[in-house]
This record gives structure tokens, C-alpha cells and sequence, in this order.
């Protein structure tokens, strides 16, 4: 195993072009694959990272029975009276969900760190409720997804979002025997900034340290919530709300006293003083780089993280964290080390190609993009229509998101997705019931299904294996490059041709010949393949037509449903 | 060759999918699972070598439970209201059970019924030493139960499966408790669509995952996508061979759940409540043991416990007594009220036993913002028509008996409720006279630790240590034995009465020193 954090020196392959577009987007198309082979590591990362477009096209009203359809809502007056609430947060779902499928453009890294902050800094739009508050807890996230950490973690913090999702705004200074209100306190350590434990499962606080933050976090509240002729949600602080005593912290935080100050420069009130004070004890927890960059490794590079690799890598990449970045001046930021880990001789290792089981994003959207399945786009020639389109496209990526346990902007608990915290990571999302969800989704790829029946544009989403195979067809799509030597009359070129950058592994030769003869040929000769083409084009009757498909569409359906299909 | 493929039997499934050029995606993608009334599967049914054994339910209360609202010290009624006057549930309708110094939340009728029948045990204030406060690390600590300073991948459930089951999941897979007769269902299975930690093994999950076992074989029909043995490197290799280990287990055991659920269709159907996903979980439990189905274990959650606000309505008074928490309660309430009722329709109530539990109770002071904070100890429930005991442990001395220590820990406004009873002595009991473990089984399963037993399904109490008769941590039961009750004095041990007790029987194989002019009264059967 190479350990080394340098930057990987040689030009990419195109299984190494496809490993970090795997990890560092929802899925490459064919295209992007091409595209980027060849660049070196540094290069390819600085592209998804060039790439970004930070100001997406907001959310659009997308219920065609409305008057507002296909128009902006988030920063509209709060109006009860449209009972739209429901509405417009669940919006955001699907908004997401077509950005993640998005093939418009250059691919970026913007959406897949996106994931991990929001599964990092996790609210519920369940929870949460009020949409505004959610797309500026949403827009927060993203935009700070690759700045700095501090800033990031103090933002959320005052995100209303977050104060009502973990109790701030009920957090009051106790009085008469009754508390203040922990929630927020306990996850802003154990989750959201140093970990409850280190590596090797000692404390990293004590609970008296979360009852002292507590205290610290007193006052804060959402304003604007559900309030009507108010354009946005806000955050307030109530100091006779607030814990005025001093709060004294253990050894771990190196016994640190956070007073109320009388007068704060630089500040607006007390507790953006005293906020402050604690993230600045936050941060010099000696675990908190290797907290957050343990859980970026898990995520992008390998969820198996051993000894040598917290020793190796782990320590390696924190310490950069927490050094001053040439570029801001500045300790924590984000950038730098993404840039680092994904540009790696680590990275690149082979023992990491395939390390983890694709999430359920990772398996529905991935999949529509490397088909080439594109988001329909909102025309405002066919308004009604092509929102409809639009929202069926999402909506249907996003049940599938659910049924498999991946609600966005819905995690079951604040620890985010199980399959990112649990014991086995990765393989938490496959289960036997998991198994039959993945291949009913797959199989659908190649029966097909229609977006929206009955209007124009007809979307269709079915893989169409002959226009795929066969470069004569009016249906194929000459962007996606072919095996060298490529002859569609010869059925191992076809196993070639379909199983090209489908997987993150390598298919060994045993494999390739049982996909020839038992899978595509069925036990015949592979000669015979040789004929039916020929019977097909020079004479395409419906039996020969099927003869042929019905080998290529049971190929297709065989291989996405190979286990090899769920890992990347 | 196909048709000889329908019929196979799922050990020789099994066995094909692991062998080299496994033929998957026949017949036009229709590997279909054996039918579900083929002839294999309702001979299986019908041979109750097996049938007669016991099934564990385990219901998981995401969050952490607020105890002290769910069963409440009304011996100590001001106590506890001064505690949490934000929240106190209203006096006059709390359900008292027992000798009515205990009393349920108000919403849990249906458990107050299974109370007085005898099919609920009440345990109070479970715990472990060195409790977390941590959602993630405290739940591990209960799934793996293991001390808190020690951190294990796999569960207790999921040891307990692989140590009686050999081979899972190759076949055969054999029953070491039933002289190694071919076990063909699903050693446990897990409601829902995520598997829990309890249920893991040294190498996978002991569990199939099942949402609904009326879709469950059109859902995972159609083969599995395995071509040869042939494995990528490294970390890859591992997860192709669990997903593919997974996809042939889905496939393989569709038969048997599909027939047990067609044949625990009854009439008339039973009630459960709607809108009540434990209900639906529990209803689903129900039909399967009910419909023949072997396994042993289920495992069901519920969430939304982590009541750090909002527990109760606002309002205060009667509010209390209503809200997110309520709701909870009432829910878990009628479901297994529902659930007994339907076993006993069945009749398989004795074969079956479940309990509750969740990672942590919740703090004894309430937080201004009418909600309780991550806490220590809190009372779990225990049901089945087999249970013994309807109390392990007592009420927690919240401050309404000055003469005996407090059960309050932590500063004035701040507390927690101190550990009764380690929830490891109920797994104990479990594994031990309910799963018929040996304790030198038990006790390798618990990673070579021993536990005391809590007597829940033993017609006695028994004394764990050398004590006084009328000191609680003399007793299994965690208190002293009841006037109903038969008591045991274990070899070796000697209990000194100092001043009257009674008990219905009493089994004396250690030492029984009586103070002069004391009585022990044997109100005899």
C-alpha cells in the first residue's frame, strides 16, 4: 500500500480518470471520462474544482396547477395564505437531485461535497419545516463546502435552521432546577467538530463539557419563522436569555473559562463573543483535524480505515489542515487538503479502486448519468410540460434515493446516513431487501419507462442496446469512444463495448468469457452471433430484430445487476 | 436443467451460487424463488422438531426513552413533579399497576392490561457501569454488550445465531440445539429496511432484511448477478463477496417467507391498530411465527425518543400528559397489546417473548424547553405470556425515602437516575432459560463474562450473594421477594433475616440465619 500524499505523477488512465469522477461526482458519463484522460492528477482535481458553478439556478415553483409555475419562490414574501410550505421544501429535493444528475456542463466536485457537509452538519427538512429556512441552510452549506472550516462551523451555528433542527432556539439559561438545553452543544463536539472519541476510543471531553458549551449557547433563537410579509428567516441573540456565569471547561479543552464579557469589540453582542471563544477552544482539540479529516477519508477515498492508515495518511492530511494555507493565511481550510487527498499516490493505490459500496445517490444517479439520461430542462415554450418533465425525472431519481435509505435532505437521525457512522459503513446500504431495490432499479434501465405519459415531449428513459453497439444506428450517440479495432459482428467486441468503465474493477477473464458464452450467447456458438447481426441488418424482421436484442437487453440487465455494479 | 433449478432446495441454492459458473438470469431473467407452496416448504412446516422453539422479539426505541414519564414513581409523586414541573404527567391519570405505587403513562393502556394478565414485566432503572451520553456510542454499547470501555463489531443477537447455527450462511446450516437438524429459514430477520448491529455476526449480518413479506419475493425475484468466483483485489473483493452473499441470501429464503406468510393468513383477521408502525411491524412478526416460519430472532425499531424538546403539549396541566411522547407511548402501547392478542388467537403465545429498549433514558430534571436531555438509567419492558416476574428492581428513590440512598445523581437541577439493573442480565436470562444457552455459553457469548440472572422466566427468585434478606442486591429480582413469590437461597450463600418476612415458598440450599424471635412466614401454594 502506498501511504504517500504526493501527487500522483503520471498521466491518468482511464480507470483512474473514471475511480476519482466515481468519488469525487455522482457518476461519469463516458464523455467526461474521455475528456479527462490523460491530465494529471493535480490538474483533473483543480478542474472539478474550476468547475463549479456556486451560484446554481435557484428552485422553481414546479406544480403546474399553479400560476407561479416555473418562477423562483425563495426570497418571495411568506405568504400562510398559499398553504405552499410543503411544497416548496420538498422542492429542494428534487432541485438537488437534478444538479447531482445535472450533464450540462463540466463535471465539478460542488454536489458530492455538498453531500458530505450536509451529512456532516446534518438538519431535517422534515424538521426544520419553514422552506426558506431550509434553502438558506442548504445554500450555506454549499457554498461553504470548500472554504474554511471555522467560518463554516461558526455559520451553521447561527444557521436558523440548525437552532430550531438542535434546540438552540429553546436553549435558554437554566433556572429553578431546569437546565439548559444540551442537543445542540453535545453534536456540535461529538459530531460536528472534534468526535466524541479518538482513534483509539478514549474521550475526547467529558459530559461536563457539553453542559458548560451548553451555557456558552444560551440565547440564540430563529426569528421569521412561517411569518407572513417576511421575505427571510434571521437569527437573534436575547442576552436575559443567556447564561451570564462563567463556564468552565475540563482538561481536555486545557481547563478554558468562557466569561460574559461587558463589552465585546468587534462584535455585535456577548454571545458572538463567546461563540467565538468556543470554537476557538474547539479547534485547539488536538483531535479536531483528525476528526474531520478521518471522516473525509471514509467518504471519499475508503471507509477501512486501519491503524497504518490513521497513522500514515490520517495524521499526514490533518496536519496540513491545521497549518497555515499559503494561498488564505489561514488555519482549517477546506480546499487544500480535498485537493491534496484526491490528487494522492494514495488515492490512486489499487487497494482503493472499488473500496466502497455506492451509496443509493451514487447508485440511481450514477447510473443516469453514465446512460446518458440528461435532467430535462424548464422551457419556457412548453412550460407546463417541460416541468412536468423536469419534476418527473427528479421525483422518481428521489423515491428511489428513499426507498434505499438515502432521503435527502432527510436523514433518519443528526448522525446522517447509517451506512457513514455504523459499524461495516458502506455495506450498511446493502441488505437482502437492498439487493431486490438496486436490481428492480436497474432493470428498468433496459424495460424502460416513459417520464410522463401522454405529452410532448415523450421522455423516454430506456437503455437502447442496438443504438449503443451499433455506430450505423440513427440512434447512437458518437461521443461515447469505442474499443479500439471495434466490430459490432463480433461478441466479444460487444462484452468490450458495454462493460467499458462500468465498473471500478477490473472484470477478470473468466468472467469476461462466462458474460460471452453463458450471458450474451447463451451456450451457442459465438459464431452465431456473427449471423444474427448480419440477419438483422440485411434483414430486420421483428424475430431478428429480437434475436439480437433480446441477447444485448439480458446482457445489459445481467451486468447492472452484478455486485460489481454496487461498488466504486 | 432449468426445471431441475425451480426445485432446488435452498442449501443446494446456496451451494450453487458459491460454486464456479453459477447459471443465474435463466429462463428469460426467471429464476423465480421455490414456489411458495411447494411441497418441500409445507413438509418443512409441518414438522415441529423445530417448531416448538422460542422466538425473541427485540424492539428498538430510537433515541433514548424518557423512563421517568413512561412508568412513574407514584409513591414518590411530589418528588418526581418537582423534578420536571414542565412536563409531570398529572397525577390523577397516570395507570397504577402492582400494589399501585408504580404507575404507566397514561397513553400505555394496552400495556397496563398485559400488566395485569401477567405478559409485562416491568424493569426498572437498566443500565450498564460507565453509561455514554452519546446517541452513536451508546447504542453500540447495548447492540454489542459489551462493557462501555470496550468496543466490538458484532452484536449479541448476532453471536448467540452464529454460535447455535454452524455454517450460516452456507448451507446446510445446522441447529446444534435441535441434534443438528437443517435449519432452511432465516436465523433472524429484521423489519425495516437497514440491518441493526445486535443482529451482526463475526462476518456478516445474521439477519435478512425484510420490509414486506407480501412483496418480498417479486422484489428480490430474478436471479442473482454473480458470473464466477473471480474476485477484484483488495477491499473491493470483500464488498463484491458480501453483496454477493447478500443477493443469494435474498433470493434463497424468499420461499420460506412467502409461505409462511401465505400460511398465516387467518380468520378472522387480527386487529392491530392503523397508523402505528411498530403495530405493522409487530403484525408482521405475528403472521410469520403464526405461518411457521423458524426464525428466532426479530428485531423492529421505532424513532423519534430523542425528545430534547416538545415532549409533552404545551399548555402545562393536562397537556402533560398528551404530545410527541404521548404518542410514542401510546403507539408502543397498543401495538403490543395487539401483538399478544394476536399470538394468543394463533396460539403461539408461549413460544414467543420480546422486550424493549433504547440506548439511554433521559435526564431526571426536565430543560426549559419543556423536554428532557441525554440521561443514564431508565425502565425497559419485558412481554410474553412466559414471563414470571411482572417487577425487577423498584421504583428509583428520587428523594421521597430520606432513610434509604438516593438513586439521584449529578448536581441540584441536573440529575440522572442510577443503575439498577445491567440490561446484560436480561440478555442473560434470555440466552440462558429462555434460548436454553448453557451459562459457560453464555457466558463465552458475553466475551467470557458472567451475569447474574434477574429470575424473569424462573418460578423463583434466588439469592446472587451472602446478604440480608431485606437488602435488595441480595436477590435476583433486585429487590426482596414478594409475598406471592417462591425464594431460593443458592448453595453457598447465607441471607440473615432480622426481621419479619414472608414469602409463598422458600427453596433453601445455602444458609438461612434468623435474628432471635424473627419470623420467616411460608404462605405455602
Amino acid at each position: 500500500m502506498n501511504y504517500s500524499l504526493n501527487a500522483y505523477a503520471q498521466p491518468l488512465t482511464t480507470s483512474q480518470v473514471a475511480h476519482l469522477l466515481r468519488r469525487a461526482t455522482f457518476g461519469p458519463t463516458q464523455t467526461e471520462i474521455a475528456n479527462f484522460t490523460g491530465l494529471n492528477a493535480s490538474t483533473a482535481i483543480q478542474n472539478l474544482i474550476n468547475n463549479i458553478n456556486y451560484i446554481p439556478l435557484p428552485p422553481v415553483d414546479l406544480n403546474e396547477t399553479k400560476i407561479t409555475v416555473g418562477q423562483e419562490y425563495v426570497n418571495t414574501t411568506y405568504d400562510s395564505s398559499l398553504s405552499r410550505n410543503f411544497d416548496f421544501r420538498y422542492y429542494y429535493k428534487y432541485w438537488w437531485t437534478n444538479m447531482m444528475a445535472a450533464q450540462a456542463g463540466n463535471p465539478s466536485i460542488i454536489d458530492k461535497m455538498t453531500l458530505f457537509w450536509q451529512n456532516h452538519f446534518v438538519t431535517s427538512e422534515a424538521n426544520v419545516d419553514e422552506y426558506r429556512a431550509i434553502y438558506k441552510y442548504f445554500m450555506k452549506v454549499r457554498s461553504k463546502s470548500l472554504e474554511n472550516f471555522k467560518d463554516f462551523v461558526r455559520d451553521i451555528t447561527y444557521e436558523p435552521a440548525m437552532l430550531k433542527f438542535l434546540n438552540g432556539n429553546e436553549n435558554t439559561k437554566g433556572t429553578g432546577g431546569v437546565a439548559s438545553n444540551e442537543n445542540y452543544a453535545r453534536e456540535l463536539q461529538e459530531l460536528f467538530v472534534v468526535g466524541a472519541k479518538n482513534f483509539a476510543g478514549d474521550n475526547n471531553y467529558t459530559e461536563n463539557d457539553v453542559k458548560a458549551a451548553a451555557r456558552v449557547l444560551t440565547g440564540w433563537q430563529y426569528t421569521n419563522f412561517y411569518a407572513n410579509t417576511t421575505t427571510a428567516v434571521d437569527k437573534k441573540f436575547t442576552l436575559t436569555r443567556h447564561d451570564t456565569a462563567s463556564k468552565t471547561f475540563s482538561s481536555s479543552y486545557r481547563s478554558v473559562i468562557i466569561n460574559t464579557p461587558a463589552v465585546y469589540p468587534g462584535y455585535t453582542n456577548a454571545g458572538e463573543f463567546e461563540v467565538d471563544a468556543l470554537l476557538d477552544m474547539l479547534f485547539d482539540h488536538p483531535e479536531t483535524p483528525k476528526f474531520i479529516c478521518r471522516k473525509l477519508y471514509r467518504f471519499f477515498v475508503n471507509p477501512n480505515v486501519t491503524q497504518e492508515i490513521e497513522d500514515n495518511v490520517i495524521a499526514s492530511l490533518a496536519n496540513t489542515f491545521k497549518s497555515v494555507d499559503p494561498i488564505t493565511g489561514r488555519t482549517f481550510e477546506i480546499k487544500p487538503i480535498i485537493q491534496k487527498l484526491l490528487a494522492s499516490e494514495h488515492f490512486y493505490d489499487i487497494a482503493n479502486l472499488g473500496a466502497i459500496i455506492k451509496s443509493p445517490a451514487e447508485f440511481v444517479v450514477g447510473a443516469y448519468r453514465f446512460f446518458n439520461f440528461p435532467v430535462p430542462v424548464i422551457d419556457s415554450a412548453n412550460l407546463i410540460n417541460s416541468v412536468k418533465n423536469h419534476k418527473a425525472y427528479a421525483q422518481y431519481l428521489y423515491d428511489r434515493m428513499a426507498e434505499m435509505q438515502m432521503a435527502l435532505l432527510d436523514q433518519p437521525t443528526v448522525f446522517g446516513y447509517d451506512a457513514y457512522f455504523q459499524t461495516g459503513y458502506s455495506r450498511n446500504w446493502i441488505n437482502t431487501t437492498q439487493v431486490g431495490l438496486r436490481n428492480s432499479f436497474t432493470d428498468k434501465l433496459i424495460t424502460g419507462r416513459t417520464l410522463v405519459t401522454g405529452i410532448t415531449p415523450l421522455v423516454a428513459i430506456k437503455i437502447d442496446m442496438l443504438a449503443m453497439v451499433d455506430t450505423a444506428n440513427v440512434a447512437h450517440n458518437p461521443s461515447i469512444p469505442l474499443p479500439p479495432n471495434y466490430d459490432v459482428t463480433n461478441c466479444v467486441h460487444i462484452v468490450d463495448l458495454v462493460t467499458m468503465n462500468l465498473f471500478a474493477t477490473e472484470l477478470s477473464a473468466n468472467q469476461k468469457i462466462f458474460l460471452i458464452d453463458t450471458i450474451l450467447m447463451i451456450g451457442q456458438q459465438r459464431s452465431n452471433w456473427t449471423t444474427q447481426w448480419a440477419s438483422y441488418k440485411s434483414n430486420p424482421t421483428t424475430t431478428n430484430i429480437n434475436t439480437v436484442k433480446s441477447k444485448l437487453d439480458a446482457l445489459m440487465k445481467y451486468l447492472l445487476r452484478m455486485a460489481e455494479f454496487s461498488i466504486c | 436443467m432449468l426445471k431441475a433449478y425451480k426445485n432446488m432446495k435452498r442449501r443446494d441454492f446456496l451451494a450453487a451460487s458459491s460454486s464456479f459458473l453459477l447459471p443465474v438470469m435463466v429462463g428469460g431473467f426467471g429464476v423465480k424463488a421455490f414456489g411458495a407452496n411447494s411441497s418441500l416448504v409445507q413438509s418443512l412446516m409441518k414438522t415441529d422438531a423445530l417448531a416448538k422453539d422460542r422466538v425473541l422479539v427485540i424492539i428498538y426505541l430510537n433515541g433514548g426513552n424518557d423512563g421517568l414519564n413512561t412508568v412513574i414513581p407514584l409513591d414518590q409523586y411530589s418528588q418526581y413533579s418537582a423534578l420536571r414541573s414542565n412536563i409531570a404527567i398529572p397525577q390523577a391519570s397516570i395507570l397504577s399497576i402492582g400494589n399501585g405505587t408504580t404507575g404507566l403513562h397514561p397513553s400505555m393502556t394496552g400495556l397496563k392490561q398485559l400488566h395485569d394478565n401477567g405478559k409485562l414485566a416491568v424493569v426498572h432503572s437498566v443500565s450498564y457501569p460507565s453509561p455514554s451520553y452519546s446517541h452513536y456510542r451508546a447504542t453500540d454499547i447495548w447492540m454489542t454488550a459489551t462493557d462501555a470501555a470496550v468496543q466490538a463489531d458484532t452484536g449479541w443477537a448476532g453471536r448467540y445465531l452464529e454460535d447455535r447455527f454452524a455454517n450460516y450462511p452456507a448451507p446446510p446450516i445446522t441447529d446444534r440445539d435441535a441434534s443438528n437438524a437443517v435449519m432452511e429459514d432465516p436465523l433472524a430477520i429484521q423489519i425495516g429496511y437497514l440491518t441493526s448491529t445486535t443482529l451482526l455476526g463475526s462476518n456478516q449480518s445474521m439477519a435478512v432484511a425484510i420490509n414486506d413479506p407480501a412483496s418480498y419475493a417479486a422484489l428480490v425475484s430474478g436471479g442473482v448477478g454473480a458470473t464466477t468466483t473471480d474476485l477484484p483485489c483488495c477491499e473491493a473483493g470483500d464488498l463484491v463477496t458480501f453483496i454477493r452473499q447478500q443477493q443469494a441470501l435474498a433470493v434463497s429464503y424468499s420461499a420460506e417467507i412467502t409461505a409462511a406468510h401465505n400460511a398465516g393468513n387467518i380468520t378472522p383477521a387480527p386487529v392491530y391498530p392503523t397508523g402505528n408502525s411498530i403495530a405493522d411491524q409487530l403484525k408482521i412478526v405475528a403472521r410469520l411465527v403464526g405461518g411457521g416460519l423458524k426464525t428466532k430472532v426479530y428485531f423492529l425499531s421505532i424513532g423519534g425518543f430523542d425528545t430534547h424538546s416538545a415532549q409533552v403539549q404545551s399548555g402545562g396541566g393536562a397537556n402533560n400528559s398528551l404530545g410527541n411522547h404521548a404518542t410514542l407511548l401510546g403507539k408502543l402501547s397498543a401495538g403490543i397489546k395487539a401483538f399478544q392478542d394476536d399470538l394468543l388467537q394463533r396460539g403461539v403465545e408461549d413460544k414467543v417473548a420480546g422486550f424493549t429498549f433504547s440506548e439511554f433514558g433521559r435526564r431526571a430534571n426536565s430543560n426549559s424547553s419543556v423536554g428532557t436531555d441525554h440521561g443514564v438509567a431508565a425502565p425497559i419492558f419485558v412481554f410474553g405470556s412466559s414471563i414470571k416476574r411482572q417487577s425487577v428492581g423498584r421504583n428509583p428513590n428520587i428523594g421521597g425515602y430520606s432513610n434509604l440512598p438516593t438513586d439521584l445523581n449529578g448536581s441540584v437541577g441536573n440529575q440522572d437516575l442510577k443503575m439498577q439493573i445491567d440490561f446484560r442480565r436480561i440478555y442473560w436470562d434470555i440466552l440462558t432459560d429462555w434460548f436454553g444457552r448453557s451459562k459457560t455459553d453464555a457466558a463465552s457469548l458475553f466475551l467470557n463474562t458472567s451475569f447474574d440472572t434477574v429470575s424473569l422466566f424462573m418460578d423463583e427468585v434466588c439469592t446472587i450473594k451472602t446478604g440480608s434478606w431485606h437488602d435488595e442486591k441480595t436477590w435476583s429480582c433486585g429487590r426482596v421477594p414478594f409475598i406471592t413469590e417462591n425464594a431460593k437461597i443458592c448453595r453457598g450463600h447465607t441471607v440473615t433475616l432480622s426481621a419479619n418476612a414472608s414469602v409463598k415458598n422458600l427453596q433453601n440450599y445455602g444458609n438461612l440465619s434468623m435474628a432471635a424471635g424473627v419470623n420467616l412466614s411460608i404462605k405455602g401454594v
